[in-house]
């Protein structure tokens, strides 16, 4: 008993020892699933899927111990859901990294992230709702020599699917922050950025002249003062034509980007104008391939996202090709106690953004034409996209609270869907939307949202519009109305039914209902969401990046948590 | 100071890059890629899935003339019109626009079975090489496919005799090859002048060419799966145009799903072509291909 | 006698060592945060596990302005921050996660509501990440060590009662 309790005493010594002297590092991940189950329907256009339901999975799982992190992410795809690339096929495990950091320097090998500046030249990112995950494999580097200054060089080869693309990529950032560097309590902060990404790929071209390494550059100024800060970078790419022979087709002209941003706030009020015009910045990371696997630079568009569904219908996605455009932001809160604020405050959100072509198109150079843009041209270009919303937020009594929006948008439907000019038109639709939340006792609430979209054809832009009697692919959709009702119980419990309603399309048939229920169950870590109904077919973006969503009738389930 | 200019240095050797000054179009002699066996030069399949309401699809019509251009005839080209969105005729109310079927049956079929419109257009096969993950290739990876496969060993050398009536296919063997390998013969139509959606227009009168028309046979080469060089197996096939025309017709007639109309008659035999391809019905790969203009 | 004695002395050996074992190896409830940077709202670097508030909790929300849950929880919170500080002494940080898209949102909407939080921005989702996140809202709730005690993903009206029966918790 004696060398029973001795050895049991050293263990328990030992033991508590262990655990907090020797970090033996933690296991943590999260893991997703979203399923969906396809059935035929002929009046919305959905076509059944041979394989019953199809499914994306993943499973993050991190191992950390002190200044040393490594992972791994397993997904399985049998098969992907319908609006992926159907190249998502399969299982496996596409991204895997170690990192370290000791004295200031981290070093990271197999797949990361990395963004220079605002991604005008380079942003490798993830983006599930899209399908978009560009990772890197390589190593990359990162290490801040003095305070204030912060130096990343990586080198790699960015994921595409379940491969790896062509161009090997190599990368360089050098940030300054001269108040930090200079220790100095200067009332204007600036931050200096400069950044530089090359892409190798083999030049194989047997007639033409082909760059084998395309660069790019980019420079950043950011510069604060008391509540107004200004954000500017301009990026430049070098010629970068397509491995093709037809000579019409070669363009060597230099591309180039820049955007502006000055910012305003202060308690109460916040203002934001931003600017931007690009030309010939699309960056793949293989010159011949296409599609939004392949890009490698990041041009969001200059527009507002939003959340309600008749605000997203006609979404815009960014010309990296050529496009000017403009947004001015104001957000304002209305004290309460004051005539328009009323008893609690009403918050106010305004927005505007315009988005148009360039003077002539983008930049083209090769041995028969020339042609370069001017700087800024607003009013004789094409419009592709302008969006004006009025966003009021007000808190009417103890148990409601309402949101009212109110906008306009002009969607050029010819030019951002790829139609021969005149075929749809360019769009002009008029949205309201109420979003009222009742509270009904403790814990319930009770939201309900209506909105309505008034669209109308603008005649002076387009040539003649067809019609889906006359050939057309999809006939016009016209006003549609939505409604949504929700019911939750705090902290676990949420229904919701929802319909958007296509009462103006202009053919009788197609007047159809999109009826959808859905349900979930949320319990700390863990979210379960199962639901069923019609999805209507419609053009899904992020950022300025598109996917299109095919229509779809069936149910779907989704789980995720995070341990 | 000594370490701020090795890092300068450092930082100059990893920026350069290659910038092009014109003029880009390099004088350099174009050697045609000469792998004749018993004078049979390999020759490769480039097929366009294409569709006359499909605006970005004359480029790549255009890239298909320009590999031609550099390359002769070495490059087979076969436009293929598929799909409902891409290539459905307009309502008889657009007359005259835009109102023939360009649709085959076996077009039709090969779209389904290899996946292509589904990604797009246009999109195109260079001798189906790749298949079944990486055989959907944009026209800017044509060029680079299309000169890899030039490089290939000539396994067969195909001749093409025709007849008002009858087409005969001679297929020489040129290597001992092992495998489960079809034949198959195409007739295709030239020069048909007709509507075509191109950039931001409606081209009245734009030239379609290479457009497929009708599969005549697509059936073993052989019953043994062994072949030695040397030798020749004849093929004869009868044809009559008329019934082949009647039967795309008929097929556009009653593809009421997709919206045919009937229309895919008038076929002038004076622009049309036989091409006859051997494949690998494993793989798929298209080991060489033959055209010959139809002696009528 | 003895022999059985010295069987039984053996198993009770290994199974404490399994114990043991088990127990220093085992997934550890109570974690620290990533080694991560996120940027300030003046643009410098900011490593998140400096987050310190005297030892008292503190709740890390993962927010961004297109995210109308997101802006509930942070504004119905805003109205009573000042008594959930008073009582408990927590810190909210709101993390956002929007991109080059929005970011130059987030300055103006975070002062135009008045908000008390301290904002960190996450513009390539490197934190989020790290910690887990797959959608937003997300919220976290660490202890005065740093360790993060619990978290909620979502949110729906009347979730903030839960999270601030959880500060009361571990509140000193």
């Amino acid at each position: 008993m004696k060398k029973i309790a001795s050895l049991l005493m050293v263990f328990g010594a030992s033991f508590s020892g262990f655990s907090q002297e020797l970090n033996t590092g933690e296991i943590h991940g999260d893991f997703d699933l979203n399923l969906q189950s396809y059935q035929e329907d002929e009046l919305i256009g959905a076509t059944a899927a041979n394989e019953v339901i199809l499914n994306n999975a993943y499973l993050n799982l991190n191992y950390i111990k002190g200044n040393f992190a490594t992972g791994l992410r397993y997904e399985s795809y049998l098969n992907a859901l319908a609006d992926y690339d159907s190249e998502f096929k399969g299982n496996g495990i596409p991204y895997k990294y170690a990192t370290y950091s000791v004295d200031g320097l981290e070093v990271t090998v197999g797949n990361y992230y990395e963004q220079l500046g605002s991604g005008l030249i380079f942003r490798s990112y993830e983006e599930k709702g899209l399908g978009i995950d560009n990772a890197m494999d390589g190593v990359r580097l990162k290490y801040s020599p003095t305070q204030g200054t912060y130096l990343k060089t990586f080198i790699g080869k960015s994921r595409t699917h379940f491969t790896y693309s062509d161009g090997i990529f190599r990368g360089a950032d050098l940030e300054i922050n001269t108040n930090e560097l200079l220790s100095s309590e200067n009332k204007i902060k600036t931050i200096l950025g400069g950044s530089f990404i090359s892409r190798y790929q083999e030049r194989s071209n047997l007639i033409f002249k082909i760059p084998q390494n395309v660069s790019a550059y980019a420079g950043r100024l950011n510069l604060m003062y008391g509540s107004w800060n200004y954000y500017g970078e301009y990026a430049y790419k070098i010629n970068d034509p397509s491995n093709v022979l037809s000579a019409s087709k070669m363009n060597y002209a230099r591309g180039n980007a820049i955007t502006q941003n000055i910012t305003f706030s202060k308690r109460g009020f916040g203002v934001s104008a931003e600017i931007h015009r690009t030309d010939n910045m699309t960056f793949k990371s293989d010159r011949d391939k296409d599609g939004k696997a392949y890009l490698i630079n990041y041009i969001p568009t200059l527009s507002k996202p939003h959340a309600y569904s008749l605000l997203a219908l006609y979404p815009c996605a960014t010309q990296a090709d050529g496009e000017f455009g403009m947004q001015f932001d104001v957000f304002y809160k209305m004290k309460k106690g004051t005539f328009l604020g009323g008893k609690y405050g009403t918050k106010l959100a305004f927005n505007y953004s315009r988005i148009n072509g360039l003077n002539g198109g983008n930049s083209f150079l090769n041995d028969n034409t020339e042609h370069s843009p001017m700087l800024i041209s607003i009013e004789n270009e094409e419009l592709y996209f302008q969006d004006i919303n009025l966003e009021i937020n007000k808190k009417i009594n103890k148990k409601i609270k309402a949101n009212f929006v109110i906008a306009n948008q002009t969607y050029n439907k010819d030019f951002l869907e790829g139609h021969v000019k005149g075929d749809y038109g360019v769009l002009n639709s008029t949205i309201l939307i109420a979003d009222i939340s009742f509270k009904i006792k403790k814990g319930h609430s009770l939201r309900m949202e209506l909105q309505m979209l008034n669209s109308k054809q603008l005649e002076d832009y387009s040539a003649h519009v067809g019609s889906y009697e006359n050939g057309l692919e999809e006939p016009a959709e016209g006003d549609w109305g939505m409604g949504l009702l929700e019911y939750t119980i705090s902290p676990h419990w949420f229904f919701t039914v929802q319909d958007m309603y296509n009462y103006g399309n202009e053919i009788t048939e197609k007047q159809l209902h999109y009826l959808n229920i859905t349900a979930g169950f949320i319990k700390g870590a863990n979210r379960f969401e199962i639901g069923y109904g019609k999805k209507r077919e419609g053009i899904f973006c992020v950022g300025g990046v598109c996917k299109l969503v095919p229509s779809s009738n069936g149910f779907n389930l989704s789980i995720s948590s995070s341990f | 100071m000594k370490k701020y200019l090795t890092l300068l240095s450092a930082i100059l050797i990893i920026t350069s890059c290659d910038i092009v000054e014109g003029p880009y179009l390099t004088d350099e002699a174009i050697n045609p890629v000469d792998t004749a066996t018993n004078s049979y030069m390999k020759k490769v399949l480039v097929e366009d899935f294409t569709g006359h309401l499909c605006p970005n699809c004359p480029d790549a019509a255009r890239e298909l003339d320009a590999i031609h251009d550099i390359y002769g005839e070495q490059i087979i080209g076969m436009a293929i019109h598929v799909s409902k969105s891409f290539a459905r005729p307009y309502p008889a109310s657009q007359a005259p626009s835009f109102q023939y079927d360009f649709r085959t049956q076996w077009g039709d079929n090969w779209d389904n079975f290899y996946g292509i419109s589904e990604m797009g257009l246009p999109r195109g096969m260079i001798n189906r090489i790749g298949y079944p993950d990486n055989h959907k290739l944009s026209k800017d990876e044509w060029a680079t496919e299309v000169s890899n496969e030039l490089n290939k060993e000539v396994d067969f050398g195909i001749d093409i005799n025709t007849t008002i009536n009858s087409i005969t296919i001679s297929s020489n063997v040129l290597n001992n090859v092992n495998g489960y390998y079809n034949l198959v013969v195409c007739l295709t139509e030239s020069n048909i002048i007709n509507w075509q959606k191109d950039g931001q227009e409606n081209v009245e009168n734009y030239i379609h060419n290479h457009v497929l028309k009708t599969v005549l046979i697509d059936e073993g080469l052989s019953s043994t799966t062994n072949y030695i060089a040397g030798q020749t197996i004849e093929t004869l096939i009868n044809y009559d145009l008329a019934t082949l025309e009647q039967y795309n017709i008929d097929y556009s007639t009653n593809n009421t799903a997709e919206l045919g109309n009937g229309n895919a008659g008038d076929w002038n035999a004076s622009n049309m072509s036989v091409i006859a391809y051997i494949y690998n019905t494993n793989t798929k790969e298209i080991l060489q291909v033959e055209e010959s203009h139809l002696n009528n | 006698m003895q022999l059985k004695k010295s069987k039984m002395n053996k198993k009770t050996i290994f199974s404490f060592l399994a114990i043991a074992l088990f127990t220093t190896f085992s997934f550890s409830q109570n974690r620290a945060l990533p080694n991560k940077d996120v940027k300030t709202l003046d643009g410098s670097n900011f490593n998140i596990t400096n987050l310190e508030n005297d030892g008292n909790p503190i709740v890390i929300s993962f927010w961004a302005t297109w995210c109308k849950p997101c802006k509930k929880e942070l504004n119905n919170i805003a109205e009573i921050y000042e008594d959930w500080q008073d009582e408990t002494g927590v810190k909210l940080v709101a993390i956002s996660i929007d991109d080059t898209r929005s970011m130059m949102r987030v300055a103006p909407y975070v002062n135009a509501s008045d908000w008390d939080y301290e904002v960190y921005l996450d513009s390539n989702s490197e934190l989020k990440r790290a910690m887990g996140v797959q959608t937003v809202p997300h919220t976290f709730l660490l202890n005065g060590k740093n360790e993060i005690v619990w978290q909620h993903k979502g949110y729906v009206d009347g979730d903030e009662d839960e999270l601030l029966e959880q500060i009361q918790k571990i509140a000193k």
